[in-house]
């Protein structure tokens, strides 16, 4: 894990962790009050790898279809963020999002709906409070729903061709007891993450003069 | 040759054999295995209790004992009571059984540490089929049990978490629970229950009433704390989720604990509360912390996997083998999809049906980082799980080195079997189809084998041969250098290129070159039929001899020339002078010729010498007194500078030898030692009796055991280095400067000493002057003394009828002259057919003399139709060159005699008188 370890030490891991865990956190409040349901979300550890890196990941670690709600964002640093699961559990996750009050038919027809607002939340919360917490302000697009293997998950725009880094983050879905495990990546270049960098060390600075 | 080799070498003869043996039998085959890294012994089966004969340099190292500690000892040195004896059975009967057996056995090494053998037994067979050897490579696979060993911790490291948990578990149910806390994130206060004050090593009271939060990194380990605040202050921002394992120092003491926290919001989403549980997992952590080395150390990766799941939980080692990315947990098909398509999956039984009970095999991967191909093995075990499920829990490890080195071993293996098979199937080939002849001699001298060139080249069969003595065969003259030979090879020396005639069955000789070699307590012999060779090298010869012939003919041309120049010029001035009537010098040019017809005379009978066909004259003979009769003429050879000393054993038998030819001997060799003191020196000429045995006379071709005279003619010159020494009875050897010897002077004595049936020595050094022994045989009887009747004149006849033969005119012509002027009645003849009706009719006849090289009927075989008609008629043979007359016994009948060619006319007529005489009395 050369790259990771350039890129990243331990502490701006753990750091990058904890505020992804803030909002993650935020975003199962909001699917809370969305779905009426208990829902919880954690941020167990964070990867720095290289795209081909994340395609690997992938690939070994789930070894059928993907489903993924992607949203851009651009600030002070821009990429692109994943929401990614498993085929197979993202009808799971639309199940336990929507309380499983629809039929199997409604909900594969509402698969994408359910999955994209779902994505949005999480992602938009993640960020907002990312950027929140950093202090810097971040827009965001509109959420996307796409199918497919890494490789093209994990296929930037054309104009960023630097050979970006992804942060990949496991996500765990904790919703009524049953757990969904998915994956949230960013995808960003490097001075983005030069920049993701800078403004995780003052919020280790601030944590560390705070106690 | 290692070191080991030649430490055995050095203590044990028979690993020395058994050594040599394998290198026979295997060739560089053995020598590649012995240095491939792989533990090899090999044990002799035929020796009592299958003692080791030879280990390599690897199995030093890897038992820790020295070949000279192992060399002689039975393989079992290596077990103790540990090792398995039913193993031991199964190795025993494998052997005995199929001669090869591969077994893992508990093996000791030298300083006791136990190890597990890989054992792959082979057993070299001889040419009979009877165990020779018994080849064994030996691998350490303590690896694999070793792995068995990873398990069973594994096993024991998870009952014993398990255990740690429940202890966990009944404790916190004793306490209650584990120790509380509670922090206010409004207030900024921390309140903590006893357990976590105990944990935390805090006050009791003080943590019940509220302590600063600071209280909360107070103890915790400086590694950890920075990690811990910035956890905590995700939570205290709103991350719901709170899970840290850190340590605490207590007391010095540092403890793992154990954090399990939530946030609580307020309605507003914000962070009011931040509480959790606290537990001491340092047992816990204690256990994973050796699992996780034990793993690591090992190269051992684990795994845990419940049937129906689509994932297994996976160790970080576990990755690494595959050439994973790191995971904690991993799709069941993407671990399987590594595994090389023909070999069973890692992960089996995912429908939930598999057999219970402990599970091993071995498996091919393509690693998915580098696409290099590894052997692995897995090693579990699977057990119910639920209802109707089946967990699997097991380690897997690489044995790519295992496996290649297998590989490596089984080929090597198989190859050695065959290439030991293809070389005794050479050397049969070799020994079957060679047409050279090949045999064997054991220790009591007798032959062990022969091979079929025997049949093809002498007509024998290996059955006619085996059990007879070697050298029974070998020509009698070639004997006593074959056995000299046989002593060679008793003494452990090869003996190469010597050639001796071997006796066919036919009867017929052939002439085989040999060589052998002594090789253990067997004699091997190769032998090569020479015959033709040996007969080019007769032809070789003879052209040489023709040569010479040549280079001799026209010498003797050329000397002949002058005589007769000298001869025919004198004859022809004589004849002048009388048709002039002018007698007064006639004698002048007669003597002339006479001079030059006795000096050829003088030369045929050298030549004749030296063709050993003269017509020897031998008798008694008094050596001292000839010797000295010389004294005058060899001061005048010699000169002044070379002073003489003749020195004679008074009581000398008398010798049996021509007196001429000893004269001009003796005289020839004072010539020559003049010649080799050129500044003068001392002449020593000697006689004395002497007795010589077989063994002196080794060299001789004539002369036989028994009493000689020795007559010695010694020098103080230069004498002759060893390679002139071998040659100096060569004829037309000389050493003198061209045109002033000619070769034929030791030569002539040579051939005159041969046919005396004597013997010469000859002995020198460079610069100790040189002694030469003439050893002429014993005359037993007295000397007769003859009477010398040279200067009486012929008897004249009274007309007694003498037939003579002869089919030279001018010869003829002489004969029947000098009958005439004796008194004789002479018939004249040319030849057989002339001569037999006068030898038929009743003619009277008193002495018949004939040449014997005539025309038609010879005159030996004239002589016999003569004696027919008449018995006791006297018969005188004239000859020039007679083959028969050199040995006049065996030609001459009583009654018959001999005359050479030339002859005066006065001797001529003094025989033609005797036997007359002696007729009539």
């Amino acid at each position: 894990m050369t790259t990771q370890s350039i890129l990243l030490d331990d502490l701006e891991r753990d750091a990058l962790t904890e505020l992804v865990n803030i909002g993650v956190s935020r975003a199962a409040a909001n699917l809370r009050k969305m779905v009426g349901e208990q829902v919880l979300l954690s941020v167990p550890a964070v990867e720095v790898v290289t795209r081909e890196g994340a395609t690997t990941l992938i690939r070994e670690r789930e070894s059928g279809e993907l489903v993924a709600v992607r949203q851009d964002f651009a600030g002070v640093f821009s990429g692109r963020a994943l929401l990614i699961f498993p085929q197979s559990n993202s009808m799971a996750l639309v199940h336990a999002v929507t309380g499983g009050a629809l039929s199997v038919a409604d909900a594969a027809d509402m698969e994408d709906e359910a999955l994209a607002e779902t994505g949005n939340v999480v992602l938009n919360s993640c960020l907002a409070t990312m950027a929140n917490m950093l202090q810097r302000p971040l827009t965001m697009s509109l959420p996307e729903v796409i199918r497919g293997d890494g490789s093209k998950l994990f296929h930037l725009s054309p104009e960023s061709s630097d050979g970006g880094v992804v942060l990949f983050l496991y996500i765990n879905f904790a919703i009524n007891d049953r757990d969904i495990r998915g994956y949230i990546a960013m995808l960003m270049d490097l001075p983005s993450l030069h920049a993701l960098k800078g403004l995780i060390a003052d919020f280790i600075e601030r944590v560390v003069g705070d106690a | 040759m290692t070191e080991a080799d030649a430490a055995i070498r050095h203590q044990d003869p028979e690993a020395d054999r058994a050594l040599d043996a394998l290198h026979a039998l295997a060739g560089p085959l053995f020598d590649a295995l012995v240095k491939s890294g792989v533990a090899v012994t090999v044990t002799d089966p035929r020796r009592d209790d299958d003692p080791i004969v030879y280990v390599n340099a690897a199995f030093e190292s890897l038992t820790g004992y020295s070949a000279r500690e192992a060399v002689g000892r039975n393989c079992r040195f290596l077990q103790d009571a540990a090792t398995d004896r039913e193993m031991v059975a199964f190795i025993a009967e494998g052997l005995r059984r199929d001669g090869a057996v591969t077994a893992d056995i508990l093996n000791r090494r030298r300083d006791g540490a136990p190890f597990w053998n890989r054992l792959n037994i082979t057993t070299l067979r001889d040419a009979d089929g009877a165990p020779a050897y018994r080849f064994a490579t030996q691998a350490d696979v303590t690896g694999e049990y070793t792995d068995e060993v990873v398990v069973e911790q594994l096993r024991v490291s998870r009952q014993r978490l398990a255990e740690a948990q429940e202890r966990l578990r009944v404790a916190q149910a004793i306490a209650g629970a584990a120790g509380a806390w509670e922090w206010d994130i409004a207030a900024g206060t921390l309140v903590a229950d006893v357990r976590f004050a105990n944990l935390y090593g805090l006050d009791p009271v003080e943590a019940a009433q509220g302590l600063p939060t600071s209280a909360f990194f107070a103890p915790v380990h400086a590694d950890d704390r920075l990690r811990l605040k910035i956890a905590v202050a995700g939570a205290l921002n709103g991350a719901e989720v709170f899970t840290r394992d850190y340590r605490v120092v207590r007391n010095g003491v540092v403890h793992w604990v154990s954090a399990r926290g939530r946030t609580y919001l307020d309605d507003n989403d914000n962070p009011v509360r931040f509480s959790g549980v606290l537990a001491d997992i340092t047992d816990q952590k204690r256990v994973e912390e050796q699992l996780l080395v034990a793993q690591t150390a090992g190269g051992v990766g684990s795994f845990e996997y419940l049937s129906g799941y689509g994932t297994a939980d996976v160790s970080e080692q576990f990755c690494q083998l595959l050439g994973l990315r790191p995971a904690t947990s991993l799709p069941v098909r993407t671990i399987n999809a590594v595994v090389h398509p023909d070999d069973p999956p890692i992960i089996q039984g995912r429908d939930g049906q598999h057999v219970f009970g402990p599970a091993f095999h071995e498996f091919r991967i393509r690693r998915a980082d580098t696409g290099e191909e590894r052997w692995l093995a897995s090693r579990g075990e699977y057990r119910p799980h639920g209802t109707g499920g089946v967990s699997f829990i097991g380690v897997i490890y690489d044995i790519t080195s295992t496996k290649r080195s297998e590989e490596q071993l089984r080929v090597l293996t198989e190859t050695l079997e065959v290439r030991v098979a293809a070389r005794t199937q050479e050397r049969d080939r070799v020994w079957n189809l060679s047409r050279d002849l090949l045999h064997v001699i054991g220790p009591d001298g007798l032959y062990r084998a022969a091979n079929p060139a025997w049949r093809t080249l002498l007509g024998y069969d290996e059955a006619d041969l085996v059990g007879k003595p070697a050298g029974s065969l070998v020509h009698p003259d070639d004997h006593q250098a074959a056995m000299e030979r046989f002593t060679v090879l008793s003494r452990g020396e090869a003996i190469g290129d010597f050639d001796c005639r071997m006796l066919a069955k036919d009867g017929t000789y052939l002439w085989v070159n040999w060589t052998a070699m002594p090789e253990g307590d067997a004699i091997y012999g190769i032998g090569r039929d020479v015959t033709q060779r040996k007969a080019l090298e007769d032809q070789l010869r003879q052209s040489q001899k023709m040569e010479a012939v040549g280079q001799l003919t026209g010498g003797l041309a050329h000397d002949f020339n002058n005589m007769l120049t000298g001869i025919l010029g004198g004859i022809d001035m004589v004849r002048r002078r009388i048709a002039e009537g002018r007698m007064g010098d006639v004698d002048r040019f007669l003597d002339a010729a006479m001079q030059s017809g006795q000096r050829a005379a003088a030369l045929t009978h050298r030549l004749l010498a030296f063709s050993r066909r003269q017509t020897l004259d031998s008798r008694a003979l008094d050596v001292g007194a000839l010797t000295a009769s010389m004294e005058d003429l060899l001061r005048r050879t010699l000169g002044e500078q070379v002073s003489l000393r003749i020195d004679i054993a008074p009581d000398l038998w008398p010798a049996v030898a021509d007196d001429n030819q000893l004269e001009s001997a003796i005289l020839n060799l004072g010539i020559n030692a003049r010649d080799a003191m050129p500044d003068g020196g001392e002449l020593i000429i000697a006689a004395r009796n002497v007795h010589l045995t077989d063994r002196e006379l080794a060299d001789s071709d004539h002369a036989e055991a028994g009493d000689y005279v020795a007559i010695s003619v010694t020098d103080t010159g230069t004498g002759m280095p060893p390679e002139v020494l071998q040659k100096v009875f060569d004829p037309f050897y000389t050493t003198k400067p061209l045109g002033q010897g000619t070769g034929l002077g030791l030569s002539m004595i040579y051939g005159f000493i041969q046919q005396s049936r004597g013997h010469v020595v000859i002995d020198s050094a460079e610069g100790e002057g040189t002694t030469i022994q003439l050893f002429l045989p014993r005359h037993q009887g007295a000397v007769e003394a003859v009477a010398s009747i040279d200067d009486e004149f012929a008897p004249v006849g009274a007309g007694e009828t003498v037939l003579v033969i002869e089919d030279d005119a001018a010869v003829r012509l002489l004969v029947m002259q000098v009958l005439e002027e004796l008194g004789y009645q002479g018939i004249e003849t040319a030849d057989g057919r002339q001569a037999v009706p006068i030898l038929e009719s009743s003619r009277h006849i008193d002495l018949l003399i004939s040449d014997v090289g005539l025309p038609g009927l010879n005159g030996r075989q004239l002589a016999e139709i003569a004696r027919e008609r008449r018995p006791g008629l006297p018969i005188l043979f004239m000859t020039g060159y007679a083959k028969q007359a050199a040995d006049q016994a065996a030609f001459l009948e009583g009654g018959m005699e001999i005359i050479g060619k030339p002859f005066a006319i006065e001797q001529l007529g003094r025989r033609i008188g005797e036997i007359l005489r002696r007729e009539t009395s």
